[in-house]
């Protein structure tokens, strides 16, 4: 179940952020997602705001330290999706 | 009256599916590549932003030169869609808005590259060219001895095709220009005869001036440019 959902979160980061040349086996789910490991900047953030919001219906602080934390890698992103998802 | 001279050092061009030429200078690749750009940064760009900063990487190589971008129209298309998105009140893309500003091109170079000097983006309702001179002949008044400046335009969306007098070819030309030592460039008054007949000038006919095609008249300044050998 969770790996499902994080494969769809891959493609969905994928194709939201228009990431060429890279693949769902490319992003690790415990490396960082930001500046280090795949190297998203601030409006990826932003934009990924957006597709949560958009795909799921999870509305988020865009400057609060639990956005950061639900940012921080791919597990995370899941864990969040997994608990505060309306649709 | 006394202008500020003006000299063409080198160029570079691309405008898809035109017929291929000998000239180096022209790319007429239907993809351009945008490898001087990492791809994270890449990502963002369309097909005239890539081309834009593949020219500026060898023109302005070590990131050191004024850079000026004209563009009649902008990137149309991210601005329409956001505009739709605005009428659905659906959010905006950040990332849409971030690269629909109109030097947003120049920005990704002067990031992937390190350029820290001016960066200038100018739209002039069809005297584009007139306007990227004469701001090259300010920055050369001031002390500049190099300038960049890039013309690139597209066209516009199919649902306002209807609203502009003509079509635009999808074309980027950039111009290395300098205070002297190039091929001088001289602006003559163009008689009215002449500007009749010619459309504001797009950067497709930019590059056939330069190939020695055809002259380049910019009907509303009533102005007629001619490159010395």
């Amino acid at each position: 179940m969770t790996n499902a959902l994080e494969l769809e979160l891959k493609q969905l980061i994928i194709d939201t952020l228009e990431l060429e040349d890279v693949t769902p086996a490319d992003i690790d789910p415990d490396e960082p997602l930001f500046v280090e490991g795949l190297g998203l900047d601030s409006i990826d953030a932003l934009e990924l705001g957006l597709a949560l919001q958009k795909t799921y219906g999870i509305k988020l602080e865009a400057d609060s330290e639990e956005t950061h934390q639900h940012f921080a890698n791919l597990k995370s992103l899941a864990a969040l999706v997994e608990a505060r998802r309306v649709k | 009256m006394t202008t500020v001279s003006i000299t063409l050092q080198d160029w570079r061009a691309w405008q898809p599916g035109r017929a291929p030429c000998d000239d180096s200078r022209l790319s007429v690749d239907a993809h351009p590549r945008g490898a001087s750009v990492p791809a994270m940064l890449r990502r963002r760009l369309n097909a005239s932003g890539r081309a834009v900063c593949d020219m500026l990487s060898e023109l302005d190589s070590e990131a050191s030169r004024v850079l000026i971008y004209a563009s009649r129209h902008g990137d149309g298309d991210r601005t329409l869609d956001m505009l739709y998105a605005l009428a659905e009140q659906e959010p905006l893309s950040p990332a849409r808005f971030g690269m629909s500003v109109h030097n947003a091109t120049l920005g990704v170079h002067s990031i992937a590259r390190g350029n820290r000097r001016s960066l200038q983006a100018i739209a002039a309702g069809g005297a584009e060219v007139a306007a990227l001179f004469s701001e090259a002949r300010g920055y050369f008044a001031e002390g500049e001895s190099d300038v960049i400046v890039v013309f690139s335009d597209a066209p516009v969306p199919e649902r306002f095709a209807a609203h502009v007098d003509e079509p635009t070819d999808l074309a980027v030309v950039a111009l290395h220009l300098s205070a002297s030592g190039g091929r001088p460039i001289h602006a003559q008054p163009s008689d009215s005869t002449n500007a009749g007949h010619a459309r504001s000038p797009q950067p497709s006919d930019v590059i056939a001036w330069l190939l020695n095609e055809a002259s380049l008249v910019c009907p509303s300044r009533r102005l007629t440019w001619t490159l010395s050998p």
